[in-house]
């Protein structure tokens, strides 16, 4: 369970967000809604613990959450592509997955990358990709790294509905495996049962 | 995690391998600003030392360059953020960058080194002690290169000033280096254990201030 008590963050003299407080639950998805400029990311970032809040306190299974907690615990997904252009497709997979980590089975990653890329050549260099296939290598990390928090900013950003409607199943896999994910987004999302959280 | 991590410095390893234009591109560079030192001192005679500290510094600003240029790509924010989150300390990724970096310079140097010397007139005899002794003073090069990086790199401008702090860091190397010139034939002795001894010093302490700012200010 992580529960965000009473949290306030401020770059320099600009108040970003005040008295922010919610729970969210093993199983639940919790969707951060706001217009842009609200700190929705930043919101994002203070939970995974790369900002440091100016008050109140976050706390995963009741401990605060540190950077050990956050490493071992969460996976965040930002906005921004974090992919070497001038790495081919096969190798940033095999890079980002040891960052990671990862110790599937190959025949798993296998499955995984087939899953999400279908027929693309693996060679090509991440440059010449397109964004949303750029995106999926994002979404590969969702598929075999085994983290129980997912936090998500803006996910669903700029894809088509293919991969939406694959993220959409692998976000209700995830809450059925006892996940807690949050998520920042503009679009609706189409699992249901989940909560909302308005950035005013 | 043994077998991820020998798979990370592979592709650290190629990484390395796709950024070696770059350090051709500040070779060449070398190669132009030696030329235009030789030209311009063309009717001086001067001893060994002017040509060396001339090579030094050159390389002292290659360093920083080349180490600045891998650390803005290689640690953007969104490659930072995952890197937080790894089961790999941060400190590890540095370090494993560095040694990566100080591999790619100090190869392609040894490359062009015949070269460097021809055009500086040096003699070609003291191309292995020179390529020794930038062996042994590039890893503390590199890792003080880091820090100073890791600070430049920062989203604070303001901050970026405070990089210029680590500069007298490079003075022993500068120091200690001219000093091995003037010694006998510019043979090996005891005075190389500096290096040694200063890159271990770095070592300590450097992946860690390095990490340290770049999760304080880059993110």
């Amino acid at each position: 369970m992580i529960e965000i008590k009473n949290l306030s963050f401020a770059r320099g003299n600009n108040l970003i967000f005040q008295n922010v407080s919610f729970v969210v639950k093993p199983n639940e998805l919790v969707v951060l809604k706001g217009a842009n400029g609200q700190g929705k990311t930043t919101l994002l970032s203070n939970i995974v613990n790369f900002l440091e809040p100016l008050e109140g306190e976050i706390l995963y299974h009741g401990k605060s959450v540190d950077g050990h907690t956050a490493s071992q615990c969460f996976l965040y997904i930002g906005e921004n592509n974090f992919a070497y252009d001038n790495l081919s497709l096969n190798e940033n997979i095999k890079y980002w997955l040891a960052i990671h980590n990862v110790n599937f089975s190959q025949e798993i990653r296998d499955k995984s990358i087939n899953f999400l890329f279908g027929e693309l050549n693996l060679k090509l260099r991440f440059y010449q990709l397109s964004y949303g296939q750029k995106k999926k290598l994002q979404l590969l990390l969702l598929m075999l790294v085994n983290k129980p928090v997912w936090v998500l900013d803006d996910p669903f950003n700029g894809l088509d509905q293919d991969t939406i409607n694959k993220i959409t199943s692998l976000l209700s896999r995830k809450l059925e495996d006892d996940g807690i994910i949050l998520i920042s987004s503009h679009k609706d999302i189409s699992i249901p049962n989940h909560s909302i959280y308005e950035l005013k | 995690m043994i077998k991820n991590f020998l798979k990370l410095v592979k592709n650290e390893f190629t990484l390395m391998l796709r950024g070696s234009v770059f350090t051709i591109v500040l070779y060449s560079l070398l190669l132009i600003a030696a030329s235009i030192f030789s030209l311009a001192l063309r009717h001086v005679s001067f001893d060994i030392e002017i040509a060396i500290a001339f090579l030094w510094v050159i390389i002292f600003f290659i360093s920083l360059i080349k180490v600045e240029k891998v650390y803005a790509t290689d640690f953007s924010e969104s490659k930072l953020q995952q890197y937080i989150l790894s089961p790999f300390a941060l400190e590890i990724v540095v370090f494993l960058k560095n040694i990566m970096i100080y591999f790619n310079l100090l190869f392609l140097f040894i490359i062009f080194s015949p070269i460097i010397l021809i055009i500086l007139g040096i003699q070609l005899s003291y191309l292995l002690p020179i390529n020794i002794l930038l062996a042994l003073s590039l890893l503390s090069i590199i890792f003080i290169s880091s820090m100073t990086a890791s600070i430049t790199i920062s989203k604070n401008n303001k901050l970026s000033i405070t990089s210029v702090l680590t500069l007298p860091l490079f003075i022993p190397i500068l120091i200690v280096s001219m000093a091995l010139t003037d010694v006998v034939d510019f043979q090996l002795n005891k005075m190389y254990l500096f290096f040694v001894a200063y890159f271990l010093l770095n070592l300590a302490f450097s992946p860690l201030l390095t990490s340290f700012a770049l999760k304080k200010l880059s993110v």
